[in-house]
């Protein structure tokens, strides 16, 4: 059990460096000074102040999770998303169930849907020509019943993929705000604070 | 509350680059479902129009042309010829040539298709006492090759009985002949794209053996016992042997003797694998 606010603040420091920029560091830190510094002059000691903020590795993790969902909202992008999630993770094992498995779930999703568009986009133009084909009597080419409506089926198989396409970016999107939410009100709870 | 998002919109800003007479991508997507829906109600009711639609006539709900024909079977009989010479020539499918047609028949050939003008053209002549037989796929072009999946599959059985010249070319698909038990007196193999698998009987075959290939792997077998010298020509790709002897660049069964009647086997292969198989 820590005994003094030295050593609460060089942990905290240990923790947050290579995440959070130094100003940001310096910051907190001068706010839990400030903490202990109140806390002094009201008469606790020491030890009863390290007691009452808890551990500051979980202090550490719990910023560094908020600082990278707000990361992730300001500048969204993958590579922010996925740090974001793992932080958040580190809050508590049930994370693996509450965070974890919705994100590969609708990663997974996502990319399905990605994948059929691709799909249906590359070999909706490759079966408009094997149509042409078939109708300029090729029978080597023939993948369809009937020439004529393949050639049409063709083009609306094109263009639901890029139409799948198109849903799956604003799907990802819509995922991704709904999902800062959801890290944001997850680490509320996890620290007992009001949602950030 | 949403904040302005650098990253957020790159797509959004392709798009506006692309805003070709005020062009949206609200536009752009109302443009694709409306492309989409008219397609497939076109494309339906062309199918309707044609009888073909899915469902209708016990057909499979599909736009795609599914299955195959159970097979029509044609048969050629010798009518007292006493050698044969056969040629094949298919655009795209599948390929089995084998022995063990019936008595009196020099070729029975079923085929497996999936639209009837697919079927192909078979002829037969007589000159002297050779029976002629053509076989050959009416869709035939040279632009076939590019097929990647055909719907052909045909299957021959040739006489045991009559020497036999055999002239094969396919365009693209996998072909398999097992002429072991066949009385060869020549044979030609030409295959553009797909594996090959040739397996040759015991019995010399006098006249000349060419089998020349496109792309793709190549499996020759010949009877350890025979008297066989393989000569390979071989562009890109292993040349593999198994249980043959090579000597001054051509492969020989163990026990080949230029003094007795030899099958002389010619393998040209452009790219692929060949495997030459003594067994």
């Amino acid at each position: 059990m820590l005994q003094n606010e030295q050593e609460f603040t060089r942990i905290l420091k240990e923790r947050l460096e290579g995440t959070l920029a130094r100003e940001e560091i310096d910051d907190i830190v001068s706010d839990y000074s400030e903490h202990f510094r109140m806390g002094k002059e009201s008469g606790r000691t020491d030890e009863e102040l390290c007691k009452s903020l808890g551990s500051p590795e979980d202090i550490a993790r719990e910023l560094k999770a908020l600082h990278l969902v707000k990361k992730a909202e300001n500048s969204k992008s993958c590579r922010n998303i996925f740090h974001a999630v793992i932080a958040t993770l580190g809050l508590g094992l049930f994370n693996l169930v509450f965070v974890l498995v919705p994100f590969l779930i609708l990663l997974v999703m996502l990319f399905v849907i990605f994948i059929v568009g691709v799909l249906f986009a590359v070999f909706g133009p490759i079966g408009f020509v094997f149509s042409l084909l078939q109708l300029a009597g090729q029978p080597a080419f023939a993948i369809w019943l009937n020439p004529a409506a393949g050639a049409f089926f063709a083009i609306g198989i094109t263009t639901m993929g890029l139409l799948l396409i198109i849903g799956d970016y604003y799907l990802a999107r819509f995922f991704y705000r709904i999902g800062i939410r959801y890290l944001k009100w997850n680490i509320s709870v996890i620290s007992g604070t009001e949602e950030i | 509350m949403r904040t302005n998002e650098p990253g957020d919109d790159k797509f959004a800003g392709l798009v506006c680059r692309l805003n070709l007479s005020g062009l949206t991508v609200t536009k752009i997507i109302l443009w694709l479902l409306a492309i989409t829906i008219v397609s497939f109600m076109i494309g339906v009711g062309v199918l309707a129009v044609s009888g073909d639609l899915p469902g209708a006539h016990g057909k499979t709900a599909s736009p795609f042309v599914e299955g195959g024909s159970p097979g029509n079977t044609s048969s050629f009989t010798l009518v007292g010829a006493t050698s044969g010479a056969v040629s094949i020539t298919m655009g795209a499918g599948e390929l089995t040539v084998r022995g063990g047609a019936p008595e009196d028949t020099l070729m029975e050939a079923t085929v497996f298709y999936r639209n009837a003008e697919w079927q192909p053209v078979i002829t037969e002549s007589v000159n002297g006492s050779q029976k002629i037989i053509t076989m050959t796929d009416k869709g035939h072009t040279a632009k076939e090759w590019v097929a990647v999946h055909s719907p052909n599959s045909w299957a021959v059985q040739l006489s045991n009985r009559v020497p036999l010249d055999l002239t094969v070319h396919t365009g693209a698909g996998d072909t398999s002949l097992d002429l072991s038990h066949l009385s060869l007196a020549s044979l030609v193999v030409e295959n553009g794209a797909g594996d090959t698998e040739i397996t040759l009987g015991s019995a010399p075959v006098p006249g000349p053996v060419e089998i020349s290939l496109g792309i793709g792997d190549l499996t020759l077998r010949v009877p350890k016992a025979s008297n066989t010298r393989i000569i390979v020509h071989s562009g890109v790709g292993d040349v593999s042997r198994s249980g043959l002897v090579e000597q001054g660049g051509f492969f020989t069964t163990p026990g080949y003797d230029p003094n007795r009647p030899v099958t002389e086997i010619r393998v040209k292969q452009g790219v692929g694998s060949t495997s030459l198989e003594a067994v």
